[in-house]
């Protein structure tokens, strides 16, 4: 599984990737975590803020910081 | 030798004394509650939806514009939203508009402005940014108008498609929240009268207080300010909050912990404290119970139990999270900065700051600007550094103009805009806010040196209607050659 954390490294998008790790080993899968900091690549994607998430090419969410419990749900279902 | 650094440091440490007990505590600790709901509890989208490629000039310019209320409390927040906005949403000149208006209209440089350098500029900042932003953006729009017809085909809508809502629960907290930011530094009888007294027992503290003015010796024509024994708790308590926050806080969004609740605990009584007066006597302590300090317990007292109505768990804690992040992001540059001006201001002589600044002309307001390009500094500093040039004898206009200059522009904010507008655009865009940040301080100095408001009014009206028609025949232009 492919992760992406889009983010220009401000603190919530660090935030966000810790997060992610703590979520994608409580969920238990394998998964590969790139955090993604250059303008052109976070904008290929549909969001107007950072941080966003991505999981196997789809964006989960942009602009907040999701629950743990929300990480794991989407990680599990992909 | 040694005692000229050991008069330089002590002027830099009684600078960030005096300002951590006077200005800080009613007004920043309040505004940077306000700017972690606003980023964690405001959804991004109730502004954004309508920014789109859809959405008509007269909707999509101010949004942008104010937006930049809700959306960038933080400078780190404004490239994303502004390559969002340029690349997928409203375009170039939105796009411009919410680049310069939001660095001035965020919460936090709004309060601290108005509490250090008086609510006139910050008022004056607030109107006069969103007025040019907008201006800028439909000069900027106008003027690379192909380019911006080219970029349509590569936006996307889906992004603004999303719809969200601001909850009643929302405002609610919001306003108690700005209440207490108010109630904490609004300067009327009301509040500043006080209506009733403690003696607190504790002796000497009048001795205290002439030592602290030994320690932190103080020129009030200078602009300088002392620390009062009250000041003195204050910054222990700040200090306090400081080490409990880093416990509490630090990663409060899986959960409160013991810390969590002393570091809220202590900000509680850091409010209150500061919302009293305290005057030193030989015998005992005397407290004066202000307005102030009852409308502080009140506006507290609704903010928890509006905290309890209307939000879950995890809300709060994202929100306690956002505001200790900006308390870190934030709060070590200021202290820094504070510091070092309180060093420079021993080199600057006022004789000099007069002869450039000293008068409202277009050379002071340009060397403002100037000044504001190339010096940068870290978010909120400038406040701070306007202060001092305020007491050293600079004119509020140009003093106004830098304050429009500086967290707008700076060499590092140019070459990042250009990576994502081009080189051009963004050369195009500095020429623009240097004219008008000019323009700005000339306007609001002229206020201040008494013209009449409403001959002022009619300048900037007349300006308005002389661009807009300009704008209007190039545009027109443009579209007869496209079209043949």
């Amino acid at each position: 599984m492919e992760i992406k954390v889009l983010g220009m490294g401000c603190p919530k998008c660090k935030r966000l990737e810790e997060v992610t790790r703590e979520a994608v080993k409580e969920a238990g899968v394998e998964a590969h975590i790139v955090h993604v900091t250059d303008m052109a690549g976070i904008m290929a994607y549909p969001i107007m803020s950072t941080p966003g998430l991505v999981i196997d090419e789809e964006l989960k969410c942009s602009g907040r910081l999701p629950r743990k419990e929300e990480i794991v749900a989407w990680v599990k279902g992909a | 030798m040694a005692n000229t650094i050991l008069s330089l440091l002590q002027s830099g440490l009684g600078n960030l004394a005096a300002y951590l007990a006077a200005h800080v505590l009613l007004c920043l600790l309040p505004a940077f509650f306000v700017a972690g709901a606003l980023t964690a509890l405001v959804p991004k989208e109730a502004v954004t939806r309508y920014l789109g490629r859809s959405a008509p000039k007269v909707i999509s310019y101010p949004a942008a514009a104010f937006g930049g209320f809700v959306l960038a409390v933080c400078s780190c927040t404004i490239m994303p939203l502004f390559a969002g906005i340029y690349r997928k949403g409203a375009g170039l000149g939105p796009a411009i508009a919410f680049l310069f208006v939001g660095p001035a209209i965020n919460i936090l440089a709004l309060a601290y402005t108005g509490v250090a350098l008086g609510m006139d500029i910050a008022v004056a900042r607030i109107i006069l940014s969103a007025v040019f932003g907008i201006g800028i953006g439909l000069i900027m729009a106008i003027i690379f108008r192909k380019d911006d017809a080219a970029h349509e085909s590569e936006a996307s809508n889906g992004v603004f498609a999303a719809s969200a809502k601001v909850p009643v629960g929302v405002w609610v907290f919001l306003g108690l929240l700005i209440a207490l930011l108010i109630a904490g530094t609004l300067q009327v009888g009301l509040l500043t009268n006080h209506y009733a007294e403690l003696n607190v027992p504790i002796g000497g503290t009048d001795r205290f207080q002439a030592a602290l003015n030994r320690l932190v010796p103080f020129d009030a024509a200078r602009g300088e300010e002392g620390v009062t024994v009250q000041g003195a708790v204050l910054i222990v308590l700040l200090a306090l909050i400081g080490v409990s926050a880093w416990f509490g806080l630090n990663k409060v969004d899986e959960g409160y912990n013991r810390w969590t609740w002393v570091a809220l605990a202590l900000i509680a009584l850091t409010l209150v404290l500061a919302a009293v007066r305290m005057i030193p006597g030989a015998e005992s302590l005397r407290i004066q119970l202000t307005g102030k300090m009852f409308a502080v317990v009140l506006a507290m007292a609704g903010i928890w139990l509006a905290a309890r109505r209307y939000f879950d768990e995890y809300q709060l804690q994202e929100w306690l999270w956002e505001t200790w992040r900006f308390v870190k992001q934030i709060f070590p540059l200021l202290i820094v900065g504070v510091f070092a001006v309180g060093v420079i201001r021993v080199f600057i002589k006022p004789e000099w700051i007069e002869a450039l600044a000293g008068s409202n002309t277009v050379l002071a307001n340009l060397v403002g600007v100037l000044f504001g390009v190339f010096m940068y500094f870290p978010t909120l500093v400038e406040v701070p550094i306007a202060n001092m040039f305020l007491g050293l004898g600079m004119h509020r206009g140009p003093l106004l103009a830098y304050l429009m200059a500086d967290p707008e522009l700076s060499l590092q904010s140019i070459l990042i805009t250009a990576g994502i507008i081009g080189r051009l655009k963004a050369w195009t865009y500095v020429a623009w806010v240097a004219l008008f940040s000019t323009l700005a301080g000339l306007l609001y100095g002229a206020w201040v040196d008494g013209a009449s408001p409403w001959l002022i009014l009619l300048a900037l009206v007349a300006g308005i209607a002389i661009l807009t028609l300009a704008l209007r025949w190039v545009g027109a232009r443009q579209a007869k050659q496209s079209a043949t």
